[in-house]
């Protein structure tokens, strides 16, 4: 059939896999080998969108330990998703507990700050359980313990289950970047958006009894801000260590759809879940376990089965390739690879414009 | 063949007849005034609040619940099976009662995992033509009044599920209270519209002849919402000319009648010509 020939062939021209009916995909690459658990990218998004009342316990940005429970505590075993990658079934899922995601705390501020008293600075009563109370835990033994900061923000995926999940199509997959968005019009407080993603990211505002979620921070994107300039979103521009990289998946010229699709070595947070994430994350590396006598042996810190739950089995394959192309730096050899995953310029790593003109 | 075994064929053939008859018209004098809700006429002025005077001279009609056919997760698991519903009007107002058991008050939607009760009464917005059963359709809306513990009344637009959109003035009111605790505590429920209301979608009470009227609750301790809900099926409010509507009890029941004293009448005859034979 000369149709589906044409059809097989289109498909691989354009290599990369868009929703449907969606002009271009925002993505993101955080390495997970830069970040220091600073938080400012959590700060950076609360201070903007969630810090009127019903949104205090939402963190649209957070960074966790991991190994951990993450935020909310166990979302990793909390459903949602699809079936398979047929996305034809969705997974049942549950809504976390208030618990789960943890409570504003009251702290005792005004007792030492005004009324002398000489208590510890502490949140007054409930405190058993919030976001990062397992922070830098990790897993292990001494001296071959470990851990690492794992950032999240909505994964804007090309088969959103949270989309397919809402009975009043609320929720939408913008069509000019693929930014998962709610209709705060449409929306109606069911919460089944909520228990049908599976990375937890969407959350119920006590208060406007709506769901809210990240926005990929598209006001920015679109310039309307007082000088109309085009921003990547804030948990971006303000990392310290700029591990994110910000532009279009299908952006063939941008350091993402090379990190992605070239080299793959950027890949999906739980791509079992199989709704096709947008946010990519460069593997983290360790030293080589310690023997107790402080000698470093040939045996990963960080269990790879470990990794290869967290990323699928594509990480066994992006680690030998960024190890290979780090070897080849060491040597005084070009890498492309290194390059990108290095590079400082704003102009390159914040790729918003290229499809301005369409 | 004989003339006695064409006789007795005869007698056969118009013996099943009647009996079918007979066991037809039984359940259908009685399925109609099933669906029907009766609305009274009063002089008092004001009924809406749940236990106000005068209440209690209004019939209630049992309505049967069932879970609503739905893509939602859990659809199948509903907790209400009964909704009593009472209807009166003076001539400003139609003031619909529903009553219902729930052991547990529900009024907070303030956790991720709370869910308030509700309930929900369904007219056409055409009352010429009935809509799909599920939030109407398309082409064939339903006006709903909203109730939910959490967030009081909304009078409501739908044409389909997953269509549902707010009035931005609604007409409706709406009352609540829970009363009773365990197993015998109930929501009682009062909505009340204007009679003359009119609006764009809106569906016109003062009506001519039957409107179709169904009724929908939400138990929310039970994670109950959006499709996830205890429906009925369409009954009507007689608004038609007097009292008995039309006659169609009565007509069904005089012919239940005439096939009963027919069977008797050929079996007694039957009997009679045997024995005269022997």
């Amino acid at each position: 059939m000369s149709t589906d020939q044409q059809d097989d062939q289109g498909s691989e021209d354009s290599l990369v896999d868009v929703a449907e009916g969606i002009d271009h995909q925002v993505a993101m690459v955080m390495d997970l080998n830069k970040c220091i658990g600073c938080q400012t990218c959590t700060i950076a998004c609360k201070s903007l969108w969630t810090e009127d009342g019903g949104s205090e316990y939402m963190y649209w940005n957070n960074v966790e330990t991991k190994p951990g429970e993450g935020y909310p505590r166990g979302w990793e075993d909390s459903g949602g998703g699809w079936q398979s990658g047929e996305h034809s079934e969705r997974q049942t899922g549950e809504i976390p507990d208030q618990e789960d995601y943890g409570r504003a705390w009251e702290f005792n501020h005004n007792e030492i700050m005004y009324e002398g008293s000489d208590e510890p600075l502490r949140p007054r009563e409930g405190a058993e359980w919030g976001p990062n109370w397992d922070e830098d835990r990790g897993a292990g033994e001494y001296p071959n313990s470990y851990y690492f900061y794992l950032p999240r923000i909505c994964n804007h995926c090309t088969h959103p289950s949270c989309v397919e999940a809402c009975p009043r199509s609320a929720l939408y997959k913008r069509e000019e970047d693929g930014i998962v968005l709610v209709d705060q019009e449409r929306c109606r407080g069911y919460r089944y958006c909520v228990e049908g993603c599976p990375y937890k990211k969407v959350y119920y505002n006590t208060v406007s009894k709506k769901s809210e979620k990240c926005i990929f921070c598209y006001p920015r994107l679109e310039g309307e801000g007082p000088d109309g300039e085009t921003y990547a979103p804030a948990c971006a521009e303000e990392c310290p260590p700029q591990l994110r990289m910000v532009g279009f998946l299908d952006d063939e010229d941008g350091p993402i759809y090379k990190l992605v699709e070239e080299y793959e070595v950027a890949l999906p947070l739980h791509p079992e879940f199989q709704t096709q994430p947008n946010v990519y994350y460069i593997p983290p590396f360790a030293p080589g376990q310690h023997t107790e006598d402080g000698e470093t042996v040939d045996i990963d810190r960080i269990p790879r089965q470990y990794l290869r739950e967290l990323f699928g089995d594509g990480v066994d394959e992006a680690l030998d390739t960024i190890e290979r192309e780090r070897q080849r730096t060491r040597q005084g050899e070009d890498s492309e690879l290194m390059d990108l995953l290095q590079d400082k310029n704003p102009a390159k790593q914040y790729r918003l414009g290229v499809f301005d003109d369409e | 063949m004989t003339s006695d075994a064409v006789r007795t064929a005869g007698l056969a053939a118009v013996l099943a007849t009647l009996v079918l008859v007979s066991s037809v018209a039984a359940p259908l004098a009685s399925a109609r005034p099933a669906h029907e809700i009766p609305v009274t006429e009063t002089e008092r002025a004001d009924l809406s609040q749940p236990a106000a005077a005068g209440w209690e001279d209004v019939p209630a009609s049992d309505v049967a619940l069932a879970s609503a056919p739905s893509g939602v997760p859990n659809a199948d698991d509903t907790t209400v099976e009964t909704v009593h519903v009472q209807a009166a009007r003076t001539d400003q107002r139609l003031f619909v009662r529903l009553e219902w058991d729930d052991a547990t008050r529900d009024v907070s939607a303030d956790d991720p995992r709370t869910f308030a009760d509700a309930a929900a009464v369904q007219f056409p917005t055409n009352a010429s033509a009935r809509p799909p059963i599920a939030m109407g359709g398309p082409g064939n809306k339903v006006n709903v009044w909203f109730w939910s513990g959490a967030t009081g009344s909304q009078e409501l637009l739908a044409g389909g599920a997953g269509s549902t959109t707010a009035f931005q003035n609604p007409a409706i009111e709406a009352n609540a209270t829970h009363s009773g605790s365990g197993g015998n505590a109930t929501w009682a429920l009062v909505y009340s519209r204007p009679l003359n209301a009119t609006g764009e979608n809106r569906t016109a009470l003062q009506t001519d002849g039957d409107l179709d009227v169904a009724f929908a609750v939400w138990n929310g301790s039970n994670g109950e919402r959006a499709g996830q809900k205890a429906v009925s099926e369409w009954h009507y409010f007689p608004f038609g000319p007097g009292p008995q509507g039309p006659p169609y009890e009565t007509l069904l029941w005089t012919v239940a009648g005439v096939a009963i004293v027919a069977v008797v009448g050929v079996t007694t005859f039957g009997i009679y010509r045997t024995r005269e034979g022997n």
